[in-house]
């Protein structure tokens, strides 16, 4: 319970030696800081800049990831293990292996930052489009924050395309800089002759918070798959207990009471800014989306009623006291601590860690819960609602139109495309006779997707999405350059000829649904393909272990719990897809 | 000869008048004593309908403001928030009426689902700062009803009452609403879920009535006449009658519960039509003229349609 409890006295005492060993110590590798642990086994190293997706502009997306790769290339034959990852706002150049491997990665991941192979650009932009159709990045981000900052990770990396030698350099010198990068090492020894030798540069602030809520809690409807949340909360250990109890509760009361879902998940990610977001997540039989959204609603409401299981809090912090003392605990603390040094956040002892953990009291988890409701958003599945549980609707509509020329849809359906010299409008009808309005104004335009055949997107900084198709609203060709003449050149997209564009004569939904907006992205065909087929075999495998699998050696519970983990992976793999299908339209 | 017609006095619409403590609570409401409320209240012995109290606290609008003061003062007053729901839930149902959806106004609806958004609020927290208070899941029956929440979410509330209480006979009689085709359900899943209440309950206990309650809704459901006589002249439908009421009202430890007129006047109701006088006579004398407007209000003008269906069974008995 807390530090005079006993068994905190017993336990620290036991870990004695392990909280020496994971101490975490300060030092400087050619000027950047570096943060060592002991830790036994093979040496691990991470280089970490801070910059991310949510650095870049919408029109720009992927320019990170990119120079990751590229920094990385000419390791590709290297027998040791290393690896790249650009998250929201950092990114980490990971290595594990002998000591001269670890001095050889670190040493040619510097010398390629400073050099980029550019004769390999386009051929990773290829692979970054491939890897880009197996990722299903959540839809949360970008209803928060927007198409801009932390919203950025929601979106394809459109930028990648249009990326020249100059800009990508540009990127590289502004950010990848010895002063915008924190070292870390885990192992027995500090490494030796090791050197980083990374341009100067400005260490950079964390990327700012934007919103595109107007109000909290909040909620929005798409996709098929399940109920999921995120809250911003404080930054602190009981917040991050409170996700931990979170899904013991989610996984009661959804899975083992109601038998609705099979996962319940919560994760708990620092922003580095003392913020962090608390995600949850509870699949659901396609039938039983309304129970789990009901169940879901009460296990938070629970919460906020201050209803806390003493137990589950105990177990909780078992299992991060367990995390925090285990033999490779300061490996796993160090690029989180890396990250937060980069932020201005130095790093923290063991001993304060824990002190703060086990002081946590169940009165500090209800003041979580409170602080989670008051900024959630919720995703709920498409035709649903979370208006009855107090969750206001999340904007899909803009407060204004823009007055213009006006140009009436050719299927007569009662939308209409409004250019004008700040900005671009679809309206349509509403119910109540009034107009209902999508606007993306010039200057607060995030990005704007050309297709060879005249279609533009419009994409504002709070997400919403103007479809400029001339075919669908008879735009001229005069209004069209002038259109191209008004949104910044920064924000332009140029996207490769389309299968298909809308046209006029196949207007059916099509029409009304390019009017009423949405926030959503294309372009995500291959990923539907790719999804389809490895759903196909997984059904397949499924079918089968389902059908012959119950073979006697076996116990009924081995079998029945056989095949449903390979339904729930053909499910977990067939949702994505289903959810790209829902979400894009093909006119 | 039978008695001259008038001479039986009509029927007695009056909760208070089959249970006097009625009065009591709507004086108290009235008074806004809120100390005597909450004392009657959690003094109820255990296994009590306490939706029936908390129905009568609300039936008053005046009660509204007394409740909210409380709810300033006191926000996780589970007893209060739930009042207060169910009030709301009233008031939002005396604004969209009763009517099919297609002659209720888009004002009403709008006004009618704020109600419930509202009520269905108190009623989130009431649950969740107490899980075990049969009377806010039972009220959140009807707000998932209202607001169109789904089959399987009025389900998952019903189980969550459930788990605390097996045999609330408020708590089946809403989902058995639920479970009609007119929100949803399918006539298989209605009187299943009646029958199963049946089969569950202690002997001598209420539920089992919501076999009567299936049949007459079924009943009404049919609408023309020559299709209603067909349903009810179905032997099964006698026999499953005969059945719930020997199991029910008719069984030796039957003690009256809270809902009792109800679902007795549901069997008068049906072993009349069905031409069963001696059935129909036998429930109206255990009535004794007391009534509710369910089921008589689906037969017609409720007192008209009682003294009818009451004469014709007792002359017929004679």
């Amino acid at each position: 319970m807390n530090p005079r409890d006993p068994q905190y006295h017993q336990a620290s005492h036991d870990s004695q030696s392990a909280a020496t060993m994971n101490a975490i110590h300060l030092t400087e590798v050619d000027g950047i800081p570096t943060l060592f642990a002991y830790a036994p086994g093979p040496l691990r190293a991470g280089l970490v800049f801070r910059v991310g997706t949510a650095d870049e502009t919408l029109a720009r997306a992927g320019v990170t990831h990119l120079v990751e790769h590229l920094a990385l290339y000419r390791h590709g034959l290297a027998d040791y293990h290393y690896n790249g990852a650009t998250k929201a706002a950092f990114t980490h150049f990971h290595v594990e292996g002998a000591e001269h491997e670890i001095v050889d990665y670190l040493h040619g991941v510097c010398a390629s930052l400073a050099d980029l192979p550019m004769e390999r650009l386009e051929t990773e932009k290829e692979i970054l489009r491939t890897e880009e159709s197996r990722r299903e990045p959540g839809q949360l981000p970008l209803w928060r924050y927007g198409a801009q900052g932390y919203g950025l990770v929601s979106y394809p990396e459109w930028g990648v395309r249009g990326l020249r030698p100059e800009d990508v350099r540009h990127w590289t010198e502004t950010w990848f800089t010895g002063g915008n990068a924190v070292l870390w090492i885990a192992g027995e020894r500090f490494p030796a002759g090791l050197t980083l030798k990374l341009p100067p540069g400005a260490r950079h602030p964390l990327p700012a918070v934007t919103s595109a809520l107007p109000t909290t809690p909040a909620h929005f409807a798409d996709g098929q798959g399940g109920v999921l949340l995120d809250a911003v909360v404080t930054d602190t250990a009981a917040a991050r207990l409170y996700a931990g109890v979170l899904e013991r509760e989610l996984s009661r009361a959804l899975r083992q009471e109601d038998g609705n879902s099979y996962t319940a998940a919560t994760d708990y990610t620092s922003r580095r800014d003392g913020h962090a977001v608390v995600t949850a997540f509870a699949d659901s039989l396609p039938a039983k989306q309304d129970a789990v959204l009901g169940g879901f609603v009460d296990v938070l409401a629970a919460l906020q009623a201050g209803r806390i299981a003493p137990a589950d809090l105990e177990a909780v912090r078992t299992r991060a006291d367990t995390g925090l003392t285990a033999a490779d605990a300061a490996v796993r603390r160090l690029p989180g601590a890396a990250e937060d040094l980069l932020a201005g956040r130095p790093p923290r002892g063991l001993d304060e860690l824990r002190h703060e953990l086990w002081s946590v009291t169940p009165g500090q988890l209800h003041a979580v819960a409170l602080e989670a409701a008051g900024t959630a958003l919720l995703q709920v599945p498409a035709g649903h609602s979370a208006s009855w549980a107090g969750y206001a609707e999340a904007p899909v509509r803009s407060t204004y139109a823009v007055t213009g020329r006006r140009f009436e849809a050719v299927a007569k359906d009662g939308s209409a495309l409004v250019v004008g010299d700040d900005g671009v409008s679809v309206t349509v009808r509403g119910r109540d006779g009034g107009d209902l309005a999508v606007t993306v104004p010039y200057r607060s335009c995030a990005a704007v997707l050309s297709w060879p055949d005249g279609g533009r997107r419009l994409i504002g900084t709070d997400g919403l999405a103007v479809a400029v198709e001339p075919g669908l609203y008879g735009v001229d060709a005069h209004t069209m350059a002038i259109l191209d003449a008004a949104v910044p050149p920064h924000a332009r997209v140029e996207l490769p000829p389309r299968q298909s564009a809308p046209r006029a004569e196949a207007p059916e939904p099509a029409a009304a649904s390019s009017a009423a907006p949405a926030r959503r992205t294309g372009g995500q065909t291959a990923a539907l393909v790719v999804l389809f087929l490895l759903g196909g075999l997984f059904a397949f495998i499924a079918l089968a272990t389902t059908v012959f699998g119950h073979d006697p050696d076996s116990s009924t519970g081995e079998w029945l719990g056989l095949s449903g983990f390979l339904w729930a992976v053909t499910g977990l793999i067939v949702w994505p897809a289903v959810r790209i299908l829902r979400r894009t339209r093909r006119a | 000869m039978s008695s001259a017609p008038g001479a039986d006095p009509g029927p007695d619409f009056e909760l208070a008048s089959a249970f006097p403590e009625v009065t009591w609570l709507r004086q108290a409401a009235a008074a806004a004593d809120w100390a005597a409320i909450r004392q009657y209240h959690d003094s109820l012995p255990p296994g009590t309908d306490r939706a029936f109290v908390v129905g009568v606290l609300a039936e008053d609008d005046g009660f509204e403001h007394a409740l909210r003061r409380q709810l300033a003062a006191v926000p996780h007053d589970v007893l209060a928030l739930t009042v207060l729901g169910t009030r709301l839930i009233e008031a939002g149902w005396e604004i969209r009426t009763g009517a099919r959806a297609k002659n209720v106004s888009r004002e009403q609806f709008k006004a009618f689902h704020e109600h419930l958004r509202e009520a269905e609020q108190l009623l989130i927290r009431a649950t969740a700062l107490d899980p075990s208070y049969d009377a806010a899941w039972a009220a959140r029956l009807n707000t998932a009803l209202g607001l169109s929440l789904g089959m399987n979410e009025s389900r998952r509330r019903y189980n969550r009452l459930a788990r605390y209480h097996p045999h609330h006979f408020t708590g089946q009689a809403r989902l058995l609403q639920k479970l009609c085709p007119k929100w949803g359900g399918t006539w298989e899943d209605a009187h299943g879920f009646a029958r199963e209440c049946l089969l569950t309950a202690p002997e001598g206990a209420l539920n089992g009535g919501l076999v009567a309650e299936a049949h007459i809704e079924h009943w009404l459901d049919l609408g023309a006449a020559d299709k209603r006589t067909e349903y009810l002249a179905q032997p099964h439908v006698h026999a499953e009658l005969v059945e719930a009421a020997q199991r029910t009202v008719f069984h030796p430890q039957f003690a009256r519960p809270y809902g009792w007129v109800t679902v007795q006047g549901c069997f008068a109701a049906l072993f009349s039509m069905i031409g069963d006088t001696t059935q129909a006579a036998a429930h109206f004398q255990a009535l004794g003229n007391l009534a509710s407007d369910y089921p008589w209000d689906y037969l017609g003008k409720p007192a008209e349609q009682y003294i009818q269906h009451r004469d014709t069974a007792l002359r017929g008995r004679r």
